[in-house]
C-alpha cells in the first residue's frame, strides 16, 4: 500500500506525505489545505458545510467516456486523500499565463456578476465546470449549476446572465490545450491502495472491493465514506478527530451502472450526477427527487450507497427508492445478501447491516408499464434544503380505476423512512377517486405522529403529508 | 464547442496579449465594479487573506450556553497552563473600559457577573491554532446559576422589560377620528428576525505596534467607532489605534456595530500576548453570537371611508431589541418614520418601544426598521381592499401623498419631488397590472390546487441618518509627483460599489482618467471621525466630501497653471484661475484653449513651485434635523421612491411559492452608475424576498438558536428569484442638491419585496374567494402558507352562507 497521495495542482504533480507534512492530516479538508498555501486564498470559507459554495473548486479526471470530466465540488467537504489521481483546479488557475481572463471570468466582470466578491471565486468555478461540460446547457442547467452557490449581494440575475454569456461563446481554453499533458501526469499516478497512518489517524483508500471488505472486517469501528458529504461535517462542524476511515471512492467495482431489461443496478459508489442521465427516462420519480437533492456540488460527490448507509429518516432518495421496491446488496468477506429496502431500516439511523458488511449495489426493478410513480419533497426552500416531509408513491390501477397496488412511503414523519401501511390498506381495491383519497387522508393523519423541529411543526408535517395524497391524486386522475 | 486547429491555437495565444491590452484599456474605461477583475481571479484581499508572519495567533471566544444566568465562579488556571495558549482573558483583565454599547453603555465587552443571551462572550483565548483554543476552552470551568430568560416579545411587554421609553409621533385627533370613521379595522402583524448572512463572517486581525499602538484590520462598516471602542477597551487614546478596511465580503448592517466586538476581542488578546491575533467567526458562531433584524409585533387600528381613504391610524410598533440597546432606538425611530410608507394619513399616532429579551442584541439591517414599519401599513391597505372588495392598487393610489396638498408626513416633513404617481402610472402600464389582475382571477377560478396572486407596492424611503450629526463625511486626496492620485474617504466598500462611484466622481471632477486614481483602503489615520457606511448614505456623503477636496486641489493647481501660462503666454489677456478647465488629463484655459498642459506636467510644476498637493474634503448634509421629544422635524435630506409589481404562484397543497414575474421601477435620480444601481435594486429585492419568504429564525424553548447555519437557515438561491425579472431605473428625474444629482440606492429596494409577500397573501386569499382575511405574517414560509390556508378552510366551513356574504365580493377593476 502506498503512503502518500498525489494530484495535480497548478499544472504540477503535488505529492503529500502526511508523515512529513505534519501540519496536514488525512482529514484536513481541501479548503483548509488550499487556504494554508500562499497563492490560493481565492478559495473562501462561507459555511464549512457544503451549503454556500464559496469554496467551490473543480476536480478533473478522465471520465468513463474518455473525455476529461470537470466537476464542481465543495472543497470544505472533501478530505485531501480524495484528491488522489485527480487534477485540482482553483479560481487562481483560470487565467492564462499571460494574465488574460477566462471567458467565465470576463462574463462575470462584463455582466456585473460581482459585488462584494466573496462568493465570486466559487461562482466562477461552478460556471467553469459547466463551461467545460460538453453538453449544451440551457437556462435551467445554468440555474441548476449555480444552485449550490449562495450570493447575498447580487440577487443572482447578473450571475446567471454572466454564465449564459460565457457559455454562448465557448472556445478552446487553456485547459483544452493542456489536456494531453494533464492525462499524462494523471496516468503517472499510481492507482494502488493507500494507507495513510499518522500518530492519531488511519485513513484507508482501498483500490479493490476485496481489500475494502477485508478492512471492513478488521476495522469494524472505521467510518466508511465515499463522497463524505455527511461524515465531513463531523470534522468541519463538530471538530471531531475521526480515528479510522475507509474511503471507498477509489474502487472501480463500485462505480458500475448496469441497465438491464428488468432492473437498474447501481454501484454504491456511483455519484448522483453520474446516475442522473440514466434514470431520467425510466425512473422519472427518482430523477425528480435527484434534481432537488442538495446541489450540483453535493451530487457530484454524494452516492446512493452513502444515502442508504446514513439511513436518515429524511434521506432524500429513500422513500422513492422504497416506492420503486429497490433492494440493496450487502457484502462481507464471506459472501453477499440482498435486502429489500422494506426490511432494511430498524430505527433512527439503524439498519440490518452488520458491522462487517458494506453496501455494494442498489437494485431497482424496472416497473411494469402503467405503474405510476411520484416523488415529493417539502422543504422550506425548494432547492438545496433538507426535507421537512418527503414521499415516494407508487400506484397501479386496474381497468375499473381501482387501486390494484399501492405504496405510500414517507420520510420525515417517523424515526425512519416508513410506508403508510394502514392508508395503503384502506386504499387497496378502492376506486381512485377524490372521495376515497380524502377519506384516506384521515387515516394517514392517525398513522403518524411526527415531531416539531427546526424544519417544521408537527402540525405542518401532518397537513403537508395529507395534502401530498391529494396532490398525488390530482396529478394521477384523469 | 468550436473546434480550433493547432495553427489557430498559436494565433490565439499570440493575440491574447494584444487582447489583454485591449481588455485592460476597455475595463479601465468601464463602469463595472472597480474590483471586479480582482474578484473573479480570487485576488481580492479580505481580512482573512492578509499575509501575516508566523507569530500569528488564533483568537477564540468562550460564550454563554445560557440565555440568562448568573456567573457564580470560574477557573481559568488550567486553560492558561495548556501549552500553546498565550492568553486567556476575562472581563477583569480588560485594561480599559469593559463596554461595547455604541449609543447606550449597556453591553459589556466580556460578561462578568451575568449573561443575558446564549452566545454572549465571557472569555477570550489566544493560542497557536484553533485546535489548541478548543482544547483550552474545555479546560475552563464556569459555575452558572441559570435565571429565567425572557424569550418572546409578548412576555417582555407583559413584564415591562424594556430597553427604553415609549416614543411617540402624533398628528391630529386620532381617537375621535377613529371612532367617527365609517369603517374600522384592527389587528396585529408579526415580522420575523433576519440573519444578515454576509458571505464573509465577522473577522478581525490585530497587530500590536510599538508601545501601545494597535493596528486593526477589521471587517467593519464603521471603522471610526471600531477605533474608539478598541481604544476604550485598551485604555489608550484613539490616536494610538489605526483601523484599516480594504473591503467587506458583504455586511448589510450586520457589521455596523457588531464588528466592533471581534475587533475589541482581537485587540485585547493581541495586547495581552504582544502578538498578532486573528479572530474569524465560523458560520455557526457568527449566527449564534450576533444580532439580527429586529422582529416586530405591530398593532394597528385604522379608520377609513367607503372609498378606502385612510382617515386615522393608531399604530404601535414593538420591537424585540434583544439583550442590549445596540442601535434599537435608532432603528425603531426609522420604523416610526416609515409607518406611513407612501400614504397620507390625516390623523396619525405612531408609538414605539424596544423591548428587552434574552437574545443577542438585534442590530442594523438594510432598511433599518423601514421594512417593519412599511409591512404594517401595507397590511392595513391590503386589509382595507379586501374589506371593501376593491383592488389594492386602487386603494394605494387613493392614499398616496399628494403633489400639492396632503403632502406633509406625520412628523411634519413635506414630501417634495414626489414620484409616486409617476412611478405608479408607468409601472401599472408597463407591467400590465390590471390585465394581469383579470388573468389571475381567471386562473384562480379555474384552478383549485394552485392559486396565483398579484400585488403592487410602493416605497418612499427617507435618506439621511435620523441622528442629524452623523450626516458628515471627510476625504483626503494626495496627488503624487508622478501625477497619480490617491483618494481616501471615510466610506466602506462592502460590495455596493461605493469605491467605483467615488472613483468616477473623483475622475470626472478632476478631469483625469480613472487609471490615474486609486481608491485607498479606508483608514482612520487618513480620514478621522467618520460615520458608519450605513443609511444608504455612502455615496451621498463621501462623494460630496471627495468633490470638496478635489475642488480645493483644482483651485491650487489652476492658480499654479495660470502663473505658468502667464509667464510664457504672449497673448493679450493673462489666464485667470476661474477659466482653467480640467478635462481628459489636460488642463487648459477655456478662454484661450491653446494654453494647455498635461495633467502630469502641471503636477510637476506645482511641486516645483512648492504647492501642496494634498487636500482634505468635508461635507455635512444641510437643513436637516429632527426633534425626538416632539416627534417633529425635517429628518431627511430627500426621499427615494420605488415601486414593484410581483406575481406569484402558490401550490395550495404544499405551500411552495414561485415568483412568476416581478417588475420594478426605481428612482435613483440621475444614476451615478446604472449597472451598480441596478445591482443594488435586484440584490435588495431578492434579500427582501428572503426576509418575506424562506428566512426563518428559530430558537428552542431555552433561547438557543436552532437555525444557526445554512443547513437550516435558508436565504434565496438562484432558483428563488422571479422567473421573469424586469428592473428599470426611472429616467429623467434628477435629484437636486446631491452628488451629481443622484439618489441613494442601498436600502430602499429591499422593501419592494413586500409586493411578493402581499402577492402570496393574495393567492392564499383566493382560496377563500377573497371573502376572508387570511392569517399572515413575515416570513411567509410554506408552513405559514399551509397553516393559513387550513385556517381559511376552517373559516369557510364554519361561516354560514349569509355571513359569508356580509363581506363584499371583490369586483373586477380595471
Amino acid at each position: 500500500m502506498q503512503k502518500t497521495i498525489s494530484f495535480i495542482l497548478d499544472g504540477q504533480i503535488k505529492t503529500i506525505d502526511f508523515q512529513k507534512e505534519i501540519q496536514l492530516r488525512p482529514t484536513t479538508t481541501v479548503l483548509n489545505y488550499l487556504r494554508s498555501l500562499p497563492n490560493h486564498k481565492g478559495v473562501k470559507e462561507g459555511c464549512a458545510e457544503g451549503d454556500c459554495g464559496a469554496c467551490t473548486v473543480v476536480l478533473a479526471e478522465p471520465g468513463k467516456n474518455g473525455n476529461i470530466s470537470y466537476k464542481a465540488v465543495n472543497s470544505c467537504l472533501i478530505f485531501l486523500p480524495m484528491l488522489h489521481g485527480r487534477q485540482l483546479i482553483t479560481v487562481e488557475n483560470l487565467k492564462s499565463s499571460d494574465g488574460a481572463l477566462h471567458p467565465v471570468q470576463t462574463g462575470l466582470v462584463e455582466k456585473d456578476g460581482t459585488q462584494c466578491g466573496f462568493c465570486t471565486p466559487g461562482m466562477a468555478m461552478s460556471i467553469f465546470a459547466l463551461y467545460k461540460n460538453n453538453s449544451d446547457p440551457g437556462p435551467e442547467d445554468i440555474k441548476d449549476a449555480l444552485t449550490g452557490n449562495l450570493c447575498r449581494c447580487t440577487g443572482y440575475k447578473p450571475i446567471a446572465e454572466a454564465a449564459a454569456e460565457a457559455l454562448a461563446h465557448r472556445e478552446m481554453d487553456i485547459f483544452s490545450l493542456q489536456e494531453k499533458e494533464t492525462r499524462k501526469l494523471l496516468k503517472g499516478i499510481s492507482r494502488e491502495s493507500i494507507h495513510i497512518r499518522t500518530a492519531r489517524q488511519d485513513y484507508y483508500r482501498p483500490a479493490t472491493l476485496r481489500q475494502a471488505l477485508k478492512l471492513r472486517n478488521t476495522c469494524p469501528d472505521a467510518e466508511v465514506i465515499s463522497g463524505a458529504t455527511d461524515v465531513a461535517l463531523r470534522v468541519t462542524k463538530k471538530f471531531e478527530l475521526i480515528k479510522e476511515i475507509i474511503d471507498l471512492s477509489g474502487i472501480d467495482e463500485l462505480q458500475d451502472i448496469a441497465d438491464t431489461r428488468d432492473e437498474l443496478i447501481v454501484g454504491a459508489g456511483v455519484n448522483l450526477s453520474d446516475l442522473l442521465p440514466t434514470v431520467r427516462e425510466s425512473f422519472p420519480a427518482l430523477y425528480g427527487m435527484f434534481t432537488v437533492y442538495g446541489s450540483r456540488q453535493v451530487r457530484n460527490l454524494a452516492t446512493l450507497g452513502g444515502n442508504l448507509g446514513t439511513a436518515s429518516p429524511i434521506g432524500d432518495s429513500l422513500p422513492v427508492l422504497m416506492a420503486y421496491c429497490a433492494r440493496l446488496m450487502l457484502e462481507n468477506e464471506s459472501g453477499q445478501r440482498e435486502v429489500s429496502l422494506d426490511d432494511y431500516f430498524r430505527g433512527y439511523r439503524q439498519t440490518v447491516r452488520q458491522p462487517d458488511e458494506l453496501i455494494t449495489k442498489i437494485i431497482i426493478p424496472r416497473p411494469a408499464n402503467g405503474t405510476i410513480f411520484k416523488s415529493y419533497k417539502i422543504s422550506k426552500r425548494k432547492d438545496l434544503d433538507i426535507s421537512t416531509v418527503s414521499a415516494g408513491f407508487r400506484l397501479e390501477l386496474n381497468n375499473g380505476n381501482r387501486v390494484s397496488d399501492i405504496r405510500l412511503v414517507f420520510g420525515g414523519m417517523a424515526d425512519r423512512v416508513r410506508r403508510a401501511d394502514k392508508t395503503e390498506g384502506f386504499l387497496l381495491g378502492k376506486k381512485w377517486s377524490r372521495e376515497t383519497v380524502e377519506q384516506s387522508m384521515e387515516i394517514l393523519r392517525r398513522e403518524f405522529t411526527p415531531i416539531s423541529d427546526v424544519r417544521g411543526s408537527a402540525d405542518f408535517r401532518r397537513i403537508a403529508s395529507r395534502n401530498l395524497l391529494l396532490k398525488f391524486w390530482s396529478e394521477t386522475s384523469t | 464547442m468550436r473546434k480550433v486547429n493547432y495553427y489557430e491555437v498559436i494565433i490565439l495565444n499570440k493575440n491574447s496579449i494584444i487582447q489583454k491590452i485591449k481588455e485592460a484599456i476597455r475595463m479601465e474605461n468601464s463602469t463595472h465594479h472597480e474590483s471586479a477583475q480582482k474578484h473573479v481571479t480570487g485576488a481580492s484581499v479580505y481580512v482573512d487573506d492578509i499575509p501575516v508572519n508566523n507569530q500569528l495567533l488564533t483568537g477564540r471566544i468562550v460564550t454563554s450556553p445560557f440565555a440568562h444566568a448568573r456567573i457564580k465562579s470560574f477557573d481559568l488556571s488550567a486553560a492558561r497552563l495548556l501549552p500553546g495558549v498565550h492568553a486567556v482573558l476575562s472581563g477583569a483583565d480588560i485594561p480599559g473600559e469593559n463596554q461595547m454599547g455604541p449609543v447606550i453603555k449597556d453591553e459589556p465587552c466580556l460578561a462578568e457577573r451575568e449573561v443575558n443571551f446564549a452566545g454572549q462572550a465571557i472569555f477570550l483565548i489566544a493560542a497557536e491554532n484553533e485546535e489548541i483554543c478548543r482544547e483550552a476552552e474545555k479546560l475552563i470551568k464556569i459555575d452558572f446559576e441559570p435565571l429565567l430568560p425572557i424569550l418572546d416579545l409578548k412576555t417582555a411587554i407583559d413584564k415591562d422589560s424594556a430597553l427604553g421609553p415609549w416614543r411617540k409621533i402624533e398628528r391630529g385627533s386620532v381617537d375621535s377620528q377613529l371612532k367617527s370613521a365609517p369603517h374600522q379595522i384592527q389587528g396585529e402583524l408579526h415580522t420575523g428576525a433576519q440573519e444578515h448572512w454576509y458571505l464573509e463572517t465577522q473577522s478581525c486581525l490585530c497587530i500590536p505596534g510599538e508601545n501601545r499602538e494597535m493596528f486593526v484590520y477589521s471587517s467593519t462598516q464603521h471603522p471610526s467607532e471600531t477605533q474608539t471602542l478598541v481604544a476604550e477597551v485598551l485604555g489608550i487614546g484613539s490616536h494610538e489605534v489605526v483601523v484599516e478596511v480594504r473591503r467587506l465580503g458583504g455586511a448589510f448592517g450586520g457589521k455596523e456595530t457588531q464588528a466592533n466586538h471581534e475587533a475589541c476581542w482581537a485587540a485585547l488578546l493581541s495586547n495581552a500576548a504582544h502578538r498578532p491575533v486573528k479572530i474569524r467567526l465560523n458560520r455557526d458562531d457568527d449566527q449564534m453570537m450576533t444580532g439580527k433584524r429586529h422582529p416586530f409585533l405591530i398593532r394597528y387600528a385604522v379608520g377609513f371611508n367607503d372609498e378606502g381613504e385612510i382617515l386615522a391610524a393608531d399604530i404601535e410598533l414593538n420591537s424585540d431589541g434583544g439583550a442590549a440597546n445596540d442601535l434599537s432606538y435608532a432603528i425603531l425611530e426609522r420604523s416610526m418614520l416609515h409607518a406611513d410608507n407612501s400614504y397620507f394619513i390625516p390623523h396619525t399616532r405612531v408609538r414605539g418601544r424596544a423591548w428587552k429579551t434574552n437574545y443577542p442584541p438585534n442590530t442594523a439591517f438594510r432598511g433599518f426598521g423601514g421594512p417593519q414599519g412599511m409591512a404594517g401599513i401595507e397590511t392595513v391597505i391590503d386589509r382595507i381592499s379586501r374589506y371593501l372588495g376593491k383592488d389594492p392598487a386602487e386603494i394605494r393610489l387613493k392614499n398616496f401623498y399628494g403633489l400639492e396638498k396632503n403632502n406633509i408626513t406625520h412628523y411634519g416633513q413635506t414630501v417634495e419631488n414626489n414620484r409616486l404617481f409617476l412611478l405608479y402610472e408607468k409601472l401599472v402600464k408597463s407591467s400590465e397590472y390590471f390585465e394581469r389582475r383579470r388573468a389571475v382571477n381567471d386562473y384562480n377560478s379555474e384552478n383549485e390546487f394552485y392559486k396565483k396572486g398579484l400585488a403592487i407596492t410602493p416605497v418612499k424611503f427617507g435618506i439621511s441618518f435620523t441622528t442629524a450629526f452623523l450626516n458628515q463625511a471627510g476625504a483626503l486626496i494626495n496627488i503624487y509627483k508622478d501625477g497619480t492620485v490617491l483618494v481616501n474617504h471615510g466610506g466602506i466598500e462592502m460590495g455596493q460599489g461605493l469605491n467605483t462611484k467615488i472613483l468616477h466622481v473623483a475622475a470626472s471632477e478632476l478631469g483625469v482618467s480613472a487609471e490615474r486614481i486609486k481608491i485607498n483602503a479606508t483608514d482612520t489615520s487618513k480620514v478621522p471621525n467618520t460615520s458608519a457606511t450605513a443609511a444608504s448614505s455612502g455615496s451621498d456623503l463621501n462623494g460630496m466630501a471627495v468633490k470638496n477636496a478635489v475642488g480645493k486641489l483644482k483651485r491650487r493647481i489652476a492658480e499654479a497653471v495660470c502663473e505658468h501660462f502667464n509667464k510664457e503666454a504672449k497673448g493679450p489677456a493673462p489666464s485667470r484661475a476661474d477659466d482653467i478647465t480640467f478635462r481628459d488629463d489636460e488642463i487648459f484655459d477655456s478662454k484661450n484653449p491653446e494654453r494647455k498642459i498635461g495633467f502630469s506636467d502641471a503636477i510637476s510644476i506645482c511641486y516645483l513651485n512648492q504647492i501642496s498637493l494634498s487636500a482634505t474634503g468635508y461635507y455635512r448634509t444641510p437643513h436637516i434635523g429632527f426633534d425626538r421629544e416632539k416627534g417633529q422635524g425635517h429628518p431627511f435630506h430627500y426621499y427615494a421612491f420605488g415601486m414593484a409589481v410581483s406575481e406569484v404562484l402558490v401550490d395550495v397543497l404544499t405551500g411552495f411559492t414561485k415568483i412568476l414575474r416581478t417588475d420594478i421601477l426605481h428612482d435613483v435620480g440621475e444614476s451615478l452608475n446604472p449597472n451598480i444601481d441596478l445591482g443594488q435594486i435586484i440584490g435588495g429585492y431578492v434579500q427582501g424576498l428572503g426576509w418575506c419568504t424562506t428566512e426563518e429564525i428559530k430558537w428552542d424553548s431555552e433561547g438557543h438558536l436552532l437555525s444557526h447555519s445554512p443547513d437550516t437557515y435558508k436565504i434565496p438561491t438562484v432558483k428563488d428569484i422571479p422567473e421573469n425579472f424586469i428592473v428599470n431605473l426611472l429616467e429623467g428625474y434628477p435629484n437636486p442638491n446631491t452628488i451629481k444629482r443622484s439618489k441613494a440606492v442601498g436600502e430602499p429596494p429591499f422593501m419592494l419585496a413586500l409586493s411578493a409577500w402581499l402577492a402570496i397573501k393574495d393567492a392564499i386569499s383566493a382560496v377563500g374567494n377573497h371573502r376572508f382575511e387570511p392569517e399572515f405574517s413575515i416570513p411567509a414560509t410554506n408552513e405559514t402558507i399551509l397553516l393559513s390556508i387550513e385556517n381559511l378552510k376552517q373559516k369557510m366551513q364554519n361561516a354560514p352562507a349569509t355571513e359569508q356574504l356580509s363581506v363584499p365580493q371583490p369586483e373586477q377593476t380595471s
